[in-house]
């Protein structure tokens, strides 16, 4: 769903992500001072393997939500989402996302999407991802260090 | 998974043969069958050396070796005859690339897994032929590779220009190629000279999840990205004189297209699905499996049937998608040669399917059974006078088309009664990757890989600049090696080779 948002004091979050090796696909990790930083910075490297995000422009923003029975599950689904807003109308390329609810208990993820429809010619075209994976995937959630993991492995 | 020392891993396989190595009960736990791998002395480095990296102490991430899932394939309940490798397997989501296995349809704990299918449902490869020769082609060449790409929707992002709707879609979905044919997009014949006759009967769109649905309307007729392309390939040697003129492959020099994608968004989303749901079929049905990424569901459950309505309408999509494209080259071809694709006899000689589970009459023991041949990576390759293979193919056997990659050749074989007695009537689908795609971009160079292309006198067109170094050849195993191994293991007969003059890809 597009939702209203305002350009004024709008800042790019760090890049907290790198993609790691792994045979035929690749692995995403993303971390954060919370885990809910670290989701999102896991799902910008993932648009980041699509495209080159610094042809990408913020111009719309949607809203999406995410559900899971563990938080595993949570992770997975939130990236299939994701994946979807990429795949179908609105094709949108992400620059930043902002989780605005992270529900540990209901395993629920409320989203908003910054970024703009992809468009060849000005947006380079990097690798399709197939899908996502459960395959050796990992939180690593260190409280005391206020350091937070995740990695994903994608289909590509 | 079970770790022990290198040396005690060895002990559970033993080479029975020049080419083939046996994988003994026991080198994982609950091996209901013993499973095997065929390899030539390159290709048995490779694998061995795989296994010998995952025995490091202290390895750690989820990378299971070929031989491994091998073994975790043949603990899976209904399993027949043995787990199979083939030459060009790699370590994949749940199952190897390159794995076949087989489950008893009359055995009520069977279950399909749709990671023996692959993300990429019915992904294959289809051939065309043409009357031209290099020589035609040669000075058009650049050209020709330009226009191809340029007709062709090709890499990440891009749309599909076959109009359709909402309710296209579900009818291509339900009838396949007859969509196609309806719609004009392809020739009667052409469906004569694909598996299944482009079509399988199954196929319940009602079974595939709106979500599917949606990822797939804008990418039918695209090429994609990845190791998929379109390639211009002229014919470099034939092996098999006759069988090949029955291909309608006369000498060397004649040009064909060969053209190599899958079922798109709408097979991976279908994948998916099927994956969250079955998770969920097996905690209730307690089906224990040695890796939670074979997930799977007893073929006669909810979750198993519908998981097979939804591929084969997958499947279909993945036909219509080829198909699309077949329509997209004819076009191509004709616009540059200023005339007809009848003229240019542009036929189809043959389309198979390597990610794909079908329901198959095997002789297990001695008796005929039906099956639930799962193929990943891996391609049906029927030996003459089988009852599913075309009239024109009776007496050679089935045409098996083994894509190479970026500016390697690409061959043709022919299925064998003896591929039919010891692999389910499977082969080879391509070369299988080596090394793995972040190292491919740090250790092979983008300029190099286009310099040797253009020496070699490749046209290429390829719309991700990174994915030049993840798809070189170095990238990959020599498909020579694995088309080698499967034709002196007897498994398949190669027929004819292809080198490649353009390449299109994602």
């Amino acid at each position: 769903m597009e939702v209203e948002f305002s350009k004024d004091n709008f800042l790019l979050p760090d890049i907290k992500y790198e993609y790691l090796d792994h045979t035929a696909d690749v692995q995403l990790h993303g971390w954060g001072h919370s885990l809910k930083e670290a989701f999102e910075q896991c799902g910008v490297a993932m648009f980041g393997y699509m495209t080159e995000l610094e042809y990408v422009s913020v111009e719309q923003c949607y809203e999406i939500e995410a559900h899971g029975d563990d938080l595993e599950g949570l992770l997975f689904h939130f990236l299939d989402e994701l994946l979807f807003l990429f795949s179908v109308e609105p094709f949108l390329v992400c620059k930043k996302l902002e989780i605005t609810k992270f529900d540990l208990e209901t395993f629920t993820i409320v989203c908003r999407c910054y970024g703009e429809p992809f468009e060849l010619g000005k947006h380079p075209q990097g690798t399709e991802v197939k899908a996502i994976t459960y395959s050796a995937m990992q939180i690593v959630q260190k409280p005391e260090d206020a350091n937070y993991e995740v990695f994903v492995i994608i289909d590509i | 998974m079970v770790v022990r020392p290198y040396n005690d891993e060895l002990k559970y396989l033993e080479k029975i043969s020049d080419h083939c190595w046996r994988i003994k009960k026991g080198f994982q736990p609950n091996m209901n069958v013993e499973g095997c791998f065929y390899v030539n002395s390159r290709l048995e480095r490779l694998m061995l050396e795989e296994l010998k990296n995952s025995c490091r102490p202290g390895a750690v991430g989820g990378f299971l070796p070929g031989v491994k899932q091998i073994a975790n394939v043949a603990a899976l309940p209904g399993i027949v005859g043995r787990s199979i490798g083939l030459p060009d397997i790699h370590s994949g989501y749940g199952f190897a690339i390159g794995n076949m296995a087989a489950f008893d349809m009359d055995d009520p704990l069977s279950v399909v897994s749709p990671g023996g299918v692959g993300f990429d449902i019915n992904c294959g490869v289809r051939l065309l032929r043409t009357n031209l020769y290099e020589r035609d082609v040669q000075p058009v060449k650049e050209q020709l590779a330009q226009s191809l790409f340029d007709h062709i929707p090709v890499g990440v992002g891009s749309k599909g220009i076959i109009p359709m709707n909402a309710r296209d879609l579900e009818e291509a979905l339900e009838m396949g190629m007859d969509w196609s044919l309806r719609e004009g997009y392809v020739w009667a014949e052409d469906k004569e000279h694909c598996e299944e006759y482009g079509r399988m009967l199954n196929a319940d769109p009602a079974k595939v999840s709106m979500r599917a649905k949606k990822r797939g309307l804008p990418q039918l007729g695209t090429l994609g990205a990845g190791n998929h392309y379109a390639e211009i390939q002229v014919v470099d040697e034939i092996y098999d004189k006759w069988s090949a003129s029955k291909m309608g492959i006369e000498e060397k020099g004649q040009v064909v297209v060969m053209i190599h994608s899958g079922s798109r968004g709408f097979g991976h989303q279908v994948a998916t699905d099927a994956l969250v749901q079955m998770e969920k079929a097996m905690k209730r049905d307690k089906i224990e499996t040695n890796d939670r990424q074979l997930a799977c569901a007893r073929i006669n459950s909810v979750e198993g049937q519908d998981y097979l309505k939804a591929m084969a309408a997958a499947a279909n999509f993945a036909w219509v998608n080829r198909s699309s494209m077949t329509f997209l080259t004819r076009q191509a071809f004709a616009k540059m040669f200023n005339t007809t694709p009848d003229d240019l006899d542009m036929h189809v000689i043959y389309d198979v399917s390597h990610n794909i589970a079908k329901v198959e009459n095997h002789i297990v023991d001695g008796k005929e059974r039906k099956l639930l041949v799962h193929r990943k990576g891996s391609t049906r390759a029927f030996p003459p006078h089988h009852p599913l293979i075309p009239v024109d193919y009776q007496l050679t056997g089935q045409p098996v088309l083994v894509g190479g990659t970026m500016g390697t050749c690409s061959y043709v074989l022919t299925g064998t009664e003896q591929g039919m007695q010891e692999t389910f009537g499977s082969t080879c689908h391509g070369a299988g990757r080596a090394l793995s795609r972040a190292k491919s971009r740090r250790n092979i160079d983008y300029k190099e890989v286009l310099e040797k292309l253009d020496q070699i006198g490749i046209a290429i067109r390829v719309a991700s600049p990174k994915l030049v170094m993840e798809e070189a050849p170095e990238s990959y195993k020599d498909v020579t090696d694995v088309v080698d191994t499967c034709h002196a293991a007897g498994i398949s007969k190669k027929c004819i080779k292809m080198r490649p003059i353009a390449v299109i890809k994602g």
